[in-house]
């Protein structure tokens, strides 16, 4: 069925899951929406290197997920001074308000800015996308016990931040 | 794989069949492993509650313009987003909410306990035995749903479920229901979520592999039933 719309087409059909993607790797909106169309424009640029056949998710996936790594590298250090603030502005908060659904989604996002980059990425990747363990090892190229062992690590992590443990 | 890495696999339907019964059974037999299995559950579901609505929006203009300026005009298909994985992550989170409250319940007392271990093979017993006999998928009742209800290559009857913090395969035999294979994603049971996303991979390739010809309709299956699937 996909094999008859055009790369552009398919590309089209996939932004709404990259740009969740990149709103689970970055930690604000704007830097999710510079990241979306950095993909876009490098998954133009580069699509005689997609092969026909092969998931063009993944690939994409992939390229953003490189592209955060260069930006990200470029700006930890500034990344690392504001985390602290964004947890000390939840110790006030009234406990009730956690029952609040809203509440509760902030809170889960926030929690996920929190976590190490390498889990991060493998959580958003499994736990959001959707995607299975192997892809996310040819994906990340990583070996999957890796994958396996930093998924566990970040979901453990998110998990005790939200305060369900 | 550490036993926690295992554990985990088990959740995300990772595991394959042989392994998932094991950890199937571990998990219901252990109350400390259900719950945090369903903590982990409700987790996932918190983060594609959180990150889910982000692919229902519409896209940016900006973004659009980066996709046509390729030169290519791009029609943008507003109903294609709604088949999206995370449109349907709110019937997915209803469908879990409801596991939630199964685990609770299915954590054994020995003798309550949903599977049986006979002569190396797992069996169904007490409610999930009880709900594989009685329950038809359009009535879901108790602690059990139940999915769908097919003949094997064999003939024997078989029905998927979703029961505690699993959905699994049971078949006939002999007069008792085999467990095929249990695995850690729930297999849902709103029509869109299981429309969209399908039950679990792994549950739906055991299905694939077991099945002949289609699934039985609710008449098929609530005349089965009343045969005493034989």
């Amino acid at each position: 069925m996909t094999q008859s719309l055009s790369f552009e087409d398919q590309l089209a059909g996939l932004l709404p899951r990259l740009r969740r993607f990149a709103h689970a790797l970055s930690r604000n909106p704007a830097d999710a929406d510079d990241l979306t169309q950095a993909t876009i424009e490098r998954g133009l640029r580069s699509r005689e290197q997609w092969q026909e056949g092969t998931r063009l998710d993944s690939w994409c996936y992939r390229i953003m997920r490189n592209l955060w790594i260069d930006t990200t590298r470029a700006s930890s250090r500034k990344m690392a001074r504001e985390a602290p603030e964004e947890e000390g502005l939840n110790v006030g908060e009234d406990p009730r308000a956690a029952m609040d659904a809203a509440v509760d989604l902030k809170r889960v996002m926030s929690a996920m800015g929190r976590l190490p980059d390498e889990q991060r990425e493998i959580v958003a990747l499994i736990l959001v996308e959707g995607l299975g363990y192997r892809e996310v090892s040819e994906l990340l190229d990583l070996p999957i016990g890796t994958v396996s062992s930093r998924l566990v690590r970040g979901r453990t992590a998110l998990l005790a931040m939200v305060g369900r443990e | 794989m550490t036993e926690e890495e295992k554990f985990f696999a088990w959740l995300d339907g990772e595991l394959a069949p042989a392994e998932a019964v094991e950890m199937a059974a571990k998990v219901a037999a252990d109350p400390r492993l259900s719950l945090l299995a369903e903590q982990h559950r409700n987790l996932g579901d918190e983060l594609r509650g959180a990150f889910g609505p982000i692919a229902q929006e519409p896209v940016p203009e900006n973004l659009q313009r980066a996709l046509r300026s390729s030169g290519n005009v791009i029609p943008f298909l507003p109903s294609r987003t709604r088949i999206m994985p995370g449109a349907v992550q709110w019937a997915a989170l209803a469908a879990t909410l409801v596991v939630g409250v199964f685990v609770g319940a299915m954590v054994p007392r020995p003798a309550n306990a949903p599977i049986e271990l006979r002569g190396g093979r797992m069996y169904a017993a007490a409610a999930l035995a009880g709900a594989l006999d009685t329950q038809l998928a359009s009535a879901p009742k108790g602690d059990v749903r139940i999915g769908i209800t097919f003949r094997d290559r064999a003939g024997e009857y078989c029905r998927s479920f979703t029961a505690a913090a699993s959905s699994g395969l049971a078949c006939r035999t002999g007069g008792h229901w085999q467990l095929k294979g249990m695995f850690g994603a729930p297999e849902g049971n709103a029509n869109e979520y299981r429309m969209a996303a399908g039950m679990d991979p792994n549950l739906a390739s055991l299905v694939d592999a077991s099945i002949a010809g289609e699934p039985l309709d609710a008449a098929g299956e609530r005349a089965a039933r009343d045969r005493g699937w034989r």
